[in-house]
């Protein structure tokens, strides 16, 4: 499908021998998934087994589909993940070929013994970036190289600003993935350079200043992002936060930044630094979505954040609000944003009304009488006689609201080049015959996000084309505006007095009535409205129903295409097509838009059609016009920024125009490569950015990283290969010894050469590693769970064998007697709060005789519990009362049950009392301090010397009498997700837990959802059945 | 050891305060102990807490220079409390080992450890064990009884990359936790703030079985 270009061949041809192990870094955008699917055709047989990993699952599917266009069907590409059972994934294992599998699930196998490792061909890693020794891929290549020394690695990525971290960050992917053959290919490869330059597109580029508003809003973000970052550096004074500025706040590794800046005394930092460096994350988030959304969204979301910022969990006003939120910058801004979308007007008639921008109780009923009317005719009197504009004022439109609705800039800008592509595409008509050129007239539309198209596509949709420029998209604002009040209604149902049905009384009660009744008032206002919205909606969705019934014959050429139905694809199409009358683009007024769900599926571009001519006035020539696939010139096609399938993508539609609506390093590549495919392919490309914007900030940072992070990279790889030789071909002892020597490095950094390691490879091969492996190896029996953690793969470099299984009680089992729950700090504070490690270690306490609990520090983050500032103001209430212990107690029994106490204002108990009262009431429960995942390993096996050995089938039914899924697959988040549900919890009572019983009888939590309140009751009890049924449809 | 030579245990003149052992006189702890009384008395642990409850100190430093020390007090302990504890300061550097060959000890005689980080955060656990020696453990167990509010937020921010201005734009968008589920990923990708990888963390949750049929 997608051709080679010469240096695709190149590299093939360097990297495809499958006696050798390879590392390929390649630019991204140049095409690194055709490289990968070449080399799987190569190898598919079935003969062989290749095994692909760490691949998402979007690239899964990706990978299947190409290669099943290239001809390598039968079987082709089989994915497995964890819904597969183990039996069906041993006899695809057996039956060889190319398969697809999660991580987590091949570590399971390989120490199983359900995937015959000495058989696998070789092992196909993507993101080779991610390589740590931490890692599950870093298990597998070590499970992998232990019984099969022949099978080759090929290692991919085309991420190069990861691998620059660290001392030698090649050499650390390259130790974990046992091979020493790396290929650089970045973008300025002199042979890439001479392939991609003989054919150049032509490149417009458009430069587009934000409106005044805009600029004023950025202004106000960036001295919001100033007065965080200088807060956060007065607070943090003994800190060096020089490369904290805020031309790196633009950046997503920003976040890392700081974290990796005070990662040593993270446990120092109070809650309020943790405050500041989630605001600033808050604040570059803004940025973007100020380019990105409509003035209405960006409103919306800015409302959204002051309302979940000035009420805490519990509904009481909360105390410490964010700082940048307190700031005259700040208020600007969301001054500035309102006034962006609308006024706040003090209408004529009554003057007394002050304004909550709702709309009033009165005339609703007319009014939205009217504004049903008022959108047929709209609707109607479009399609027919045209435009019946601008219509004064709706009658939705609340009496104090002034709609400004603003345009983004880049809209008319777009509206402008759409234009010129017209009088382009004719001029080109004229000239030439069609089907002398390749490409064809589709203009593509890039995005960077499925939301930007989404607001494009409606945007191109209702444009109206003779309006004054920043006018044009008005329509569709004023749609969005009507959502947008609807929605803004059931946003201040938020408030704590409004929403409580049960009892609304005695809540009112004390606010006083005044204000109880306003509420109410208000209420009753919401419900109106979210009702008429309610109906109109319906009415929307059968409208649309019926048209896409009425089409549901014509696209299926479109899709047939690639035969996969049902893709993201948007067709808008303009009408007046016939003769060579002007098309005008801005005429595509009914436009079917098929967008689903999935956007990372190749796009079939959905062709649709104009407009709605009953069936039977049609000749066959009309049918041709009114439902057969549209000609090219006339569709445009709307898309996000995605991976590699931007290439097939770019290769089926094969367009004349693109439009960068925003800039991406990448595309412009995978452009360039489109390009040098095609002879002769009179390729044009705009590329819109805002100037003085962050986006053109981001876009030349990135160009700028990527090459430095493959200059550093080319420059590595010389001092690699003349070291390389003193590392022999890894066995397993040695992979070993690696391990070992890592902990050797950890402990003094800095002290390792090359040629010190080789030396200490050597030395620690005769003292310690060798008696562990001489010694009958002892078994530990872990969570399927727990596989996500570094700790298993650690113990496995330990020499530890280990055992996964899906355990009930428990996360590791040591021996008979000792089993422990591991958690690490965030799980400590969660599981404390959920009250389940209450459960947990009570179920541990019945099973066992030694229930252990481990918590775990991450490595590099300070050993030490971080509630200090919380522990303070936690005792100062109490000296109060030093004579009265009691009461103290009860005190502090209240204030935890209350649910007006924030604890976020530091008062709630610290995790140090809770630990307390957790040791006090389980006498037998032992704890385990470690400071990292190597201190566990070493920990572990302590323990475990010259104990029994524990038994597997009998951990696994520990505790699970109950259970007749046992040993299965488990879907953690969803279950997490019931059990934080009211009435379910996490206990495990007789007969079982309350969720167990609703995991038999539903498949999802979707499923419990949909049950009645009566089946529910049944489920759980009538009393929990009664409070769950109440909470999932509270607010219906 | 026979239980017969367990040790007796002291029993406090006040029942509020903690019988410290004399010889922790001068171990800078004990000014860290606020809120409650202290007593001085020959105890077989340190700290004695409560009637069972019995806590042996130990400073990482310390245990460097006499790592017999903690062997001896622990082989004096006995059988003695139902409920042991080994309260360690970690104030050296290299506390990797130390640590786990105490764990390895202490599991062996039925001691629980603490780690405390300074000797604020010791004389903090020593105040909460005398604190709460006997009081139920109602404020770690599931609690039933919060207001609507409160469990969504706690059920959707169970989510991973969900957070709570997610949570409002989740309720506000779809009114209940039912519609919720019910909504398709596509809602989902409209609405503010959310990216594919939540968006697909959110389905997941949501729509995927919690069990495989296997």
């Amino acid at each position: 499908m997608s051709t080679l270009l010469p240096f695709h061949k190149a590299i093939i041809e360097e990297i495809h021998d499958p006696a050798t192990s390879d590392l390929l870094i390649l630019a991204r955008g140049l095409g690194l998934r055709r490289i990968i699917c070449t080399l799987m055709k190569i190898y598919d047989s079935n003969k062989n087994l290749v095994l692909l990993v760490n691949a998402s699952p979007e690239e899964e599917s990706a990978i299947g589909e190409e290669l099943g266009i290239t001809g390598c069907r039968r079987p082709g590409l089989r994915v497995l993940g964890y819904e597969t059972p183990s039996k069906e994934r041993q006899e695809l294992y057996k039956q060889g070929g190319l398969i697809s599998v999660t991580s987590r699930i091949l570590v399971v196998d390989m120490l199983q013994g359900d995937i015959p490792v000495h058989l696998i061909t070789g092992l196909i890693i993507l993101h080779a970036e991610r390589i740590t020794p931490l890692v599950a891929e870093a298990f597998i290549v070590r499970l992998f190289r232990e019984k099969n020394k022949i099978g080759f690695i090929k290692a991919f990525t085309d991420q190069p600003e990861h691998i620059t971290s660290g001392m030698s960050p090649l050499k650390n992917v390259m130790k974990e993935l046992q091979l020493r053959r790396v290929h650089l290919y970045p973008r300025f490869h002199e042979y890439i350079n001479k392939t991609l330059e003989r054919r150049r597109a032509d490149v417009v580029e458009l430069s587009q200043p934000l409106s005044d508003s805009m600029s004023d809003i950025h202004s106000a973000i960036i001295q919001c992002m100033t007065t965080t970052l200088s807060e956060l550096k007065r607070s943090n004074a003994n800190l060096d936060l020089d490369d904290l500025n805020v031309e790196n706040a633009y950046f997503r590794s920003f976040d890392a930044i700081v974290r990796y800046q005070l990662a040593s005394v993270w446990h120092k930092v109070g809650p309020k630094t943790k405050q500041l460096i989630n605001d600033l994350n808050v604040l570059r988030q803004l940025l973007f979505y100020l380019l990105s959304y409509d003035a209405l969204s960006f409103h919306a979301y800015l409302e959204t954040i002051i309302e979940s910022n000035t009420l805490s969990a519990s509904g009481a006003a909360r105390v410490h609000q964010s700082p940048w939120l307190l700031t005259d910058a700040a208020s600007m801004m969301f001054d500035t944003a309102q006034r962006r979308c609308f006024k706040t007007i003090v209408p004529p008639e009554e003057k007394a009304v002050i304004s909550p921008p709702v709309i009033d109780l009165d005339d609703d009923e007319e009014a939205w009488a009217a504004l049903d009317e008022l959108d047929r005719t709209n609707s109607t009197s479009d399609k027919g006689k045209g435009r019946e504009k601008p219509n004064p004022r709706p009658a939705w439109l609340p009496k104090t609201m002034q709609p400004i609705l603003e345009d983004q800039p880049k809209w008319d800008l777009l509206s402008e080049v759409l234009l010129e592509i017209e009088s382009e595409t004719i001029r080109f008509q004229s000239n030439l015959k069609p089907g002398q050129m390749p490409g064809n007239d589709t203009v593509l539309i890039m995005t960077s996000s499925t939301r930007s198209c989404d607001l494009i596509r409606d945007f191109l949709d209702d444009m109206d084309p003779d309006a004054e420029p920043g006018r044009k998209g008005v329509k569709m604002m004023q749609k969005r505006l009507r959502g947008y009040l609807g929605w803004r209604g059931r946003l201040g149902s938020q408030d704590p007095i409004g929403p409580r049905t049960g009892n609304p009384a005695n809540k009112s009660g004390s606010s006083g009535s005044a204000n109880g009744k306003g509420k109410e008032r208000e209420k009753g206002r919401d419900e109106v409205v979210s009702e008429a919205l309610r109906k109109k909606d319906r009415e929307k969705e059968e409208k649309a129903a019926g048209r896409r019934r009425m089409r549901g014959g014509a696209p299926g050429g479109g899709s047939s295409r690639n035969g996969n139905a049902g893709d993201a694809g948007a067709g808008s199409n303009a009408d007046g097509t016939q003769g060579n009358e002007v098309i005008y683009v801005d005429k595509i007024d009914d436009v079917m838009t098929l967008w689903s769900n999935d956007s990372s599926d190749p796009t079939a571009t959905l062709t649709s059609l104009n407009n709605e001519i009953d069936l039977e006035l049609l000749t066959r020539e009309d049918f041709e016009t009114a439902y057969g696939i549209l000609p090219a010139e006339q569709t445009i096609v709307i898309r996000a920024y995605s991976d590699d399938t931007d290439d097939r993508m770019l290769a089926e539609i094969q367009p004349r125009f693109v439009i960068m609506f925003e800039p991406c390093v990448e595309f412009i590549r995978r452009i360039e490569v489109y390009r040098s495919s095609y002879a002769g392919l009179a390729l044009r490309v705009y590329h819109m950015v805002y100037a003085n914007s962050c986006e053109e900030h981001r876009y030349l940072a990135a160009i700028r990283k990527e090459k430095e992070a493959f200059e550093r990279l080319v420059k590595e790889r010389g001092v690699c290969i003349s070291t390389s030789n003193l590392y022999p071909i890894l066995t397993h002892t040695d992979a070993i010894q690696t391990m070992l020597l890592t902990l050797e490095e950890r402990k003094e950094p800095g002290s390792a050469t090359a040629g010190d390691s080789a030396v200490k490879t050597i030395n620690t091969r005769l003292a310690g590693g060798r008696r562990e492996l001489s010694k009958e190896p002892s078994k530990i029996i872990i969570d399927m769970r727990e596989f996500r953690s570094t700790l298993p793969s650690l113990l496995h470099a330990s020499g530890v064998y280990i055992i996964p299984a899906t355990l009930t009680v428990g996360d590791y089992i040591l021996t008979p007697d000792i089993c422990v729950e591991r958690k690490s700090l965030a799980d400590l504070v969660q599981s404390f709060n959920s009250g389940r490690l209450y459960n947990q270690c009570e179920v541990m306490s019945v099973h066992y005789k030694h229930p252990v609990l481990l918590i775990e520090f991450e490595e590099d983050k300070a050993f030490s519990l971080n509630f200090i500032s919380e522990m303070k103001s936690y005792v100062k209430p109490t000296s109060k009362y030093p004579k009265k212990p009691a009461n103290r107690a009860t005190t502090f029994g209240a204030s935890i049950s209350d649910p007006t106490n924030d604890p976020g204002s530091s008062s709630g108990p610290t995790i140090q009392a809770k630990l307390v009262l957790l040791t006090l009431s389980f006498p037998r429960l032992r704890v385990i301090w470690s400071s990292s995942p190597y201190a566990t390993s070493d920990i572990f096996t302590d323990l475990k010397k010259n104990q029994p050995e524990p038994d597997q089938i009998k951990a696994i039914v520990t505790g699970a009498d109950w259970d007749p899924d046992v040993g299965k697959g488990v879907n953690a988040v969803a279950e997490e997700l019931l059990r934080s549900l009211p009435g379910i919890g996490s206990g495990v009572g007789a007969g079982g837990s309350v969720a167990g019983a609703v995991m038999r009888k539903c498949k999802s939590v979707k499923e419990l959802c949909e049950l009645s309140e009566e089946e529910v009751k049944a489920l759980i009890g009538v009393g929990p059945g009664r409070v769950l049924y109440e909470f999932l449809h509270k607010g219906e | 050891m026979p239980p017969a030579l367990a040790p007796p245990v002291v029993v406090p003149n006040s029942g509020n305060n903690i019988v410290v052992n004399p010889c922790q006189r001068g171990n800078p702890v004990l000014e860290c102990i606020r809120n409650v009384g202290k007593e001085f008395g020959d105890t077989p642990a340190d700290y004695q807490v409560g009637r069972t409850t019995g806590i042996l100190f130990l400073s990482l430093r310390y245990h460097r220079l006499h790592p017999e020390y903690i062997l001896t007090r622990i082989e004096k302990l006995g059988h003695s409390y139902d409920r042991r504890f080994l309260l360690i300061l970690c104030d050296i550097e290299q506390h990797r080992d130390p640590i786990r060959e105490l764990t390895k000890s202490c599991l062996i005689n039925n001691i629980t450890i603490i780690i405390a980080f300074s000797n604020d955060e010791a004389g903090h656990y020593l105040t909460m064990y005398k604190q709460y020696d006997s009081k139920p453990p109602d404020m770690i167990k599931e609690r039933v009884d919060k207001d609507y509010n409160a469990i969504l937020r706690s059920a959707l921010t169970s989510i991973p990359k969900v957070n709570k201005t997610d949570v409002e734009t989740l309720r506000s968008t779809f009114g209940s936790f039912a519609n919720m589920s019910k909504a398709t990923s596509d809602q989902f990708r409209n609405l503010p703030g959310f990216g594919q990888v939540k968006v697909r963390n959110i389905e997941n949750a949501f729509k995927k079985p919690f069990r495989n049929d296997a």
